[in-house]
């Protein structure tokens, strides 16, 4: 459920086809995604899951799109 | 009446040229000015120089206590410092309590503030800076202008896309020459993500989607080669500073000439009127801002070095960009702008 919100969000954030992005998919190489890219990522993930503030620490370790899944089931 | 916020904070000049600037803004236009920045300082300000009440328009203050300054990470500030001017400002355009924002702060911080808080046109996958320059053909837009220093072929595209509709639609341009800025004009010039954005804009040109007319060198741009210069934010801020450069060189050597004897200073005075409307296509007070194409609110970056008469400026193209339409425009032609990526595995 996680992993097919994230998908879309992604798909719709950068450009792509959501069936391209698996948990695999890395954001800075995959999705060449920049400094402003997460950032803006992290804010939408906090409004869409409601898991209160993302802070620099485990945001810094976001690196696949299975590493936010797993953080956001942490969360909630 | 139209209330346009000012980040009193931003730039070289800041708190005075911001705060003088609107008030300057709000008598020539008749807008309310918003004024966003330190309370207790804006009304000391207002009150020494007697500015607390313009003939037309109006003034008002936004309390926002804190700053941000040129060493903060563009891309975390905004979240660091919510009560910025720079945050604070961008939030009064997002809830509509402001039509649109002057700033003259980090350009990487402006943008990623617009793109946070203001957010892009669904669509569009980064805002751009977009100022108009004299050019032999009249204008031409320089886009990105600094506020992407790292960019994509896909980025370029869409600046291209956005470019293309500013120049046609607010210039009155019909098909406008979009040209990818390079290190040569052949096709095979450039590095790799000019050879990458060159196929992209070839492709959209063959579409009928743009009017692309090939790489052009620097040198071409101000020679009026193209109505749009396409560029990454690194190139595109090296090449608007050093035309800015240029033409103040040129402007100083031509002083020289002038004064040299009796005769000169004769001729200068017989031709004062053309040397004072070629000052003035190149300067950067008159001209105020750039809008941030692609941000879904008016979002205007003034110079870093903007005095009083650049940010009144800058307060005018921002009423001129939010009377516009220009990003409607956007939004009804994002089918066209969308730019497919694929992953490459």
């Amino acid at each position: 459920m996680v992993f097919e919100k994230l998908q879309q969000m992604i798909a719709e954030e950068f450009g792509i086809e959501p069936e391209e992005i698996t948990m695999e998919t890395s954001f800075m190489d995959d999705l060449e995604a920049d400094s402003l890219d997460l950032v803006e990522m992290m804010m939408a993930l906090e409004d869409e899951f409601d898991i209160g503030t993302i802070s620099e620490e485990e945001a810094a370790k976001l690196k696949t799109v299975g590493d936010v899944v797993d953080l956001i089931n942490s969360k909630s | 009446m139209m209330k346009i916020a000012i980040d009193v904070m931003g730039g070289d000049n800041a708190p005075l040229a911001p705060i003088h600037g609107g008030f300057l803004a709000a008598e020539k236009f008749g807008v309310e000015i918003v004024l966003v920045g330190p309370e207790t300082e804006i009304s000391r300000i207002l009150k020494e120089n007697g500015w607390e009440s313009p003939k037309a328009g109006k003034l008002s203050i936004v309390h926002a206590p804190d700053v941000v300054d040129m060493h903060d990470d563009p891309a975390r500030v905004l979240r660091q410092k919510p009560e910025s001017s720079m945050a604070v400002a961008l939030t009064l355009v997002r809830d509509g309590a402001a039509d649109a924002i002057v700033s003259a702060g980090s350009t990487g911080a402006l943008l990623s503030g617009a793109t946070l808080i203001c957010k892009r046109i669904r669509g569009i996958r980064r805002g751009a800076l977009a100022p108009l320059m004299p050019s032999s053909a009249g204008k031409v837009m320089l886009v990105d202008a600094g506020a992407n220093t790292d960019c994509t072929p896909e980025y370029l595209l869409q600046f291209a896309y956005m470019g293309s509709a500013y120049m046609e639609k607010i210039n009155g341009v019909r098909n406008p020459r979009v040209g990818l800025v390079n290190n040569g004009a052949e096709d095979t010039k450039g590095d790799a993500l000019r050879k990458e954005t060159y196929a992209l804009l070839r492709e959209a040109g063959e579409a009928g989607r743009l009017n692309f007319v090939g790489n052009v060198e620097g040198r071409d741009v101000p020679l009026g080669a193209c109505d749009v210069a396409v560029c990454d934010g690194f190139a595109g801020n090296v090449m608007l500073k050093t035309i800015e450069g240029t033409a103040k060189f040129m402007s100083a050597e031509l002083k020289k000439v002038f004064k040299a004897n009796l005769a000169t200073k004769l001729g200068y005075l017989a031709c004062k009127k053309g040397m004072d409307d070629f000052r003035a296509l190149f300067d950067q007070d008159a001209i105020g801002g750039a809008p941030f194409l692609g941000i879904a609110h008016p979002v205007i970056k003034a110079h870093g070095s903007s005095n009083e008469i650049a940010f009144m400026n800058a307060a005018r193209q921002a009423i001129a960009y939010t009377e516009s339409g220009m990003i409607d425009e956007i939004k009804n032609n994002i089918d066209v702008m969308t730019v497919e990526k694929h992953l490459e595995k």
